[in-house]
């Protein structure tokens, strides 16, 4: 029972209302902008109200926005629900899906560049907690309630947020010194294993 | 006919020399046989280089590289327990050479009790895998050691029972009079006794030499090689390769032995007669080989729990009742 | 023992608790302990360099949690380095079996935002290519799961049949795994003479030899027991981990992105979504194995019906996304693959969030593992069809 991107649209302005800032279309799907105090509640109603049904999680990512290039023009209709947000801080994305309706929805919610804090909604969707540790390591949010926020890909004593901006990717310039021992004698002295 | 007459020290030296040089010579051929059956089955070719025609000297080529390995146990091992293992699971491997008769006068040792001497021997074995696993101080090790002990066990009792009505069928322990109280056809008398005792005997042996479908133990896709994973150089060549394929042929010969009339013509045939016992027993040592290998590698393997169950509540429930079965036969029988 | 993670450590303090051990055993009860086995990351039965932890009791596994990121290789922060056309042989090394299916997203978000229209013919081609890489996969990990499961023999057979179609494949792209051929707009440039007829009989030896596997395998007894009602995943569970693919088709997802929202022209080919209905290892495996056959159908219809035409559309010179964001999706033989592009402009992309199959697939494990059989392990990890470079891109 496919839903048309316009129905969802007033589907999801019924049922959540003043909950979302902001409401529209890009390229045939439902974009919102949520606040950070009504953002779990929001993904707890996309998930469970039968109307709309997006039980699927597709992914929970971030975007850092400090370098956008925003549009001086701010009453566009067009383009994304995350474009028209001023702030220029970093940004959480989730996609999430209706399997029976065929719809999807794309949740902006911005945070303050210099302290992110974003709550975990791995009480909505369990499937969050790898997307959130992900971010949380690469950009340095920090999700509140969350089950287990250890690092995903990076190795624990990593320093710095590899997917801000901010962040130079060393192109084969100096890297490292390797920490341990250089060669097999300073190993065995050492008591290596 | 030259009498040769030798003293009881040097008839001895002559027995060892034999066992010492046909087993690592059976293991070497057994070893390629093994390569080029599962390549043909696998739409390969196998070996083809080593040693110019086809390969034959792949094993030879296998055994020499192994030797020169580096020797390393891990620095946690217990060095003792862990440099004896290869031996307890070689040594009883050699051992059951002894009695399997190749002809009627062609045997190392004509033990009165052979069979027994034969299943009592072959069961050490299992102590061999338990010390390598533990000894290794590994983990996988340590799993496959304890499910290979509980393996062990539990398929011992199909083989021993099956052998024992082998046994109470002719009458007598010794492998020799074994095979001369087997009549053609072998397996088929009694009919379909002789056919179950003979599969009961055959999935026994697959379990006891963890051959796939039984080979948990040694799962190489989980365990890597179970409790041979710390092994490296000669010693994983003993504990592990030839062990196998050296019990995988005196298994197959004692199959021979019990079900199939050992040196015995296929049909009592006049004109076969002229083939010396030993080509027949060969013949149908090749066949058990080669049905041993095609099962190994056409089947998943059977995870341990299902393993044990199917041992436990199938396998030897089945082999009490042929037990039975065969004492009925030989009270109330033809 | 391996390095203890932080997130484990005080779960051990627990283990080692002396009054509760001693009352246990001055109860007369089988005092057991845990213990932490490091599945990986060099074993033989991951595919590639993925560890488990598992916490084991006995042959039990308590808990299982999946450390990743020995492969992560900064996908995102490097295409964001470089250009479009650039970062079309980069993804393609993400989920290195599907090798084309990668860089089809990039291609259709560009068209979507540039708004290229692309040639007829090239769709065509662009289907039977993917789906000719989608049973290059399927084959890959039926023979994988076989190897695990201890079959070792099934693996020769498929890489036999993969043989063909990676030469036809190379006849076209010059590749046999790492393709680069989609363009945004078309294709890099037309098929040679012959490919056809060579795809074709490629992908009908596969069809004419699948009955044979499916008996190897699905019908034999022990396959049956160590996959049935093993590693079962729940609806729901799949649901809200964004579980996708074979591996959400076998617990009856029905989701396939080339029915529910058609990408390129797949609207105008007549195949079956295959689901199974338990979510066991066995309707897994059950459902890659048909897809197989759907597949084969597809580049029937598809190589049958190709349109002559032009096969690159109006492109400017310099691929440069206009502003805007858009989240395309498509059906990679491993799940659903998505690109959720953002562009501010110009011949870099400001942010690509890759949305791999196996990350959600794999985040599922645990879920999935708790309460089995250490050999279950192996037989759900390879049921589970995951490639360590989606996972850690």
């Amino acid at each position: 029972m496919r839903l048309e991107p316009a129905d969802a649209l007033d589907r999801v302005k019924g049922a959540l209302g003043e909950r979302v800032t902001d409401a529209r279309l890009n390229h045939g799907q439902v974009d919102l902008t949520v606040e950070l105090d009504k953002y779990v509640e929001v993904v707890r109603i996309l998930r469970d109200d039968i109307a709309l049904g997006c039980r699927f999680f597709t992914f929970l990512s971030a975007i850092d926005r400090s370098t956008y290039k925003y549009d001086d023009d701010d009453q566009r209709e067009t383009g994304s629900a995350g474009s028209q947000n001023k702030k220029g801080g970093i940004e959480v994305l989730v996609h999430l899906y209706s399997p029976d309706k065929i719809w999807h929805v794309n949740l902006h919610v911005p945070l303050d560049f210099d302290a992110p804090v974003c709550p975990s909604i791995t009480g909505v969707f369990r499937g969050a907690e790898w997307h959130e540790r992900e971010a949380a390591e690469m950009f340095g949010i920090h999700f509140t309630d969350h089950p287990n926020l250890t690092t995903l890909y990076l190795s624990e004593d990593f320093e710095g947020h590899p997917m801000l901006k901010s962040f130079k990717l060393p192109a084969r310039s100096y890297v490292k010194d390797w920490p341990g021992a250089k060669d097999p004698d300073e190993a065995a002295a050492a008591g290596g294993r | 006919m030259i009498e040769i007459s030798l003293t009881a020290w040097q008839i001895l030296v002559v027995k060892l020399l034999i066992i010492l040089t046909v087993v690592p010579v059976g293991a070497l051929v057994g070893g390629y046989v093994l390569h080029k059956e599962m390549a043909h089955m696998q739409h390969r070719l196998g070996p083809m280089y080593a040693g110019g025609w086809h390969g034959w000297a792949q094993t030879l080529a296998d055994g020499i590289k192994f030797a020169y390995k580096e020797d390393i146990i891990p620095a946690s091992a217990d060095k003792r327990v862990f440099s004896l293992a290869p031996a307890v699971i070689f040594v009883p491997v050699l051992l059951l050479y002894l009695v399997i008769p190749i002809d009627r006068n062609l045997i190392v040792e004509d033990l009165d009790v052979g069979l027994f001497f034969l299943l009592a021997i072959g069961s050490v074995g299992s102590i061999g895998v338990l010390m390598a696993g533990w000894s290794s101080a590994n983990k996988y090790a340590l799993i496959g050691a304890l499910r290979s002990a509980g393996q062990l066990i539990a398929y011992e009792l199909p083989i021993v029972l099956s052998a024992a009505a082998v046994a109470m069928l002719a009458g007598t322990l010794s492998l020799v009079g074994i095979v001369e109280a087997q009549d053609w056809p072998f397996i088929l008398w009694p009919p379909g006794l002789g056919l179950a005792l003979f599969l009961l005997f055959l999935v026994g042996a697959m379990a006891e030499m963890s051959l796939p479908p039984f080979d948990m133990p040694v799962a190489e896709s989980e365990l890597i090689t179970g409790p041979f994973t710390e092994y490296t150089g000669m010693r994983f060549i003993f504990g592990f390769f030839f062990a196998e394929t050296a019990h995988m042929i005196v298994f197959a010969a004692i199959g021979t032995t019990l079900f199939l009339g050992g040196y015995k013509p296929i049909v009592p045939w006049g004109p076969l007669d002229v083939i010396p016992g030993v080509l027949w027993f060969f013949v149908k040592t090749s066949f058990m080989v080669f049905l041993l290998l095609w099962i190994r590698f056409s089947f998943p393997r059977l995870r341990e729990d299902q393993l044990q169950k199917f041992a436990w509540k199938f396998l030897i429930p089945l082999s009490l009742v042929l037990i039975l079965v065969t004492g009925a036969w030989i009270l109330y029988g033809p | 023992m391996a390095d203890t993670p932080k997130v484990l450590e005080p779960e051990l303090q627990n283990l080692q608790d002396s009054s509760a051990f001693a009352n246990e055993v001055s109860e007369g009860r089988l005092v057991t302990e845990q213990m932490l086995l490091n599945v990986g990351p060099q074993h033989p039965a991951t595919h590639g360099v993925f560890r488990l932890l598992a916490t084991i009791d006995g042959e039990r596994i308590v808990r299982a949690e999946p450390v990743v990121g020995y492969m992560h290789r900064g996908y995102e922060k490097l295409v964001e380095q470089r250009d479009y056309r650039q970062i079309t042989n980069l993804i393609s090394r993400m989920d290195w079996l599907s090798g084309i299916n990668n860089e089809l997203p990039l291609a259709l978000a560009l068209e979507e935002l540039m708004e290229i229209e692309v040639p007829e013919r090239a769709q065509y081609l662009r289907v039977a290519l993917a789906e000719m890489n989608r049973i290059l996969n399927h084959l890959m990990f039926f023979q994988s799961f076989a190897a695990e499961l201890g079959a070792i023999t099934p693996t020769f057979y498929a890489f036999r049949e993969r043989e063909d179609i990676q030469y036809a494949m190379e006849t076209v792209t010059g590749g046999r795994m790492h393709f680069g051929f989609f363009r945004p707009g078309g294709l890099k440039e037309d098929v040679p003479k012959g490919f056809v007829d060579m795809a074709l009989a490629s992908v009908r030896k596969v069809i004419k030899r699948l009955p044979d596997y499916e008996d190897l395998l699905t019908g034999n007894e022990i396959f049956k027991q160590r996959t049935i009602n093993i590693g079962t995943l729940d609806r729901e569970v799949a649901y809200s981990y964004g579980v996708s693919g074979p591996i959400g088709r076998g617990s009856s997802i029905d989701m396939d992105v080339r029915r529910d929202e058609p990408y390129l022209v797949y609207d105008q080919f007549d195949f079956e979504v295959c689901t199974g209905s338990h979510g066991d290892c066995f309707d897994r495996f059950w459902v890659l194995l048909h897809e197989i056959i759907e597949s084969a159908k597809i580049v029937e219809q598809a190589l049958a019906g190709l349109p002559p035409g032009p096969i690159m559309g109006k492109v400017p010179r310099v691929v440069e996304a206009p502003k805007g964001e858009v989240y395309i999706r498509t059906e990679n033989p491993l799940g659903e693959l998505g690109f959720y592009l953002v562009s501010d402009g110009g011949r870099r992309p400001y942010r690509i969030k890759i949305r791999t199959p196996s990350y959600s697939n794999v985040s599922a494990l645990p879920f999935v593992l708790e309460n089995t059989l250490v050999a279950d392990m192996i037989a759900i990890l390879g049921s589970f069809f995951f490639v360590l470079g989606d996972v850690d891109r």
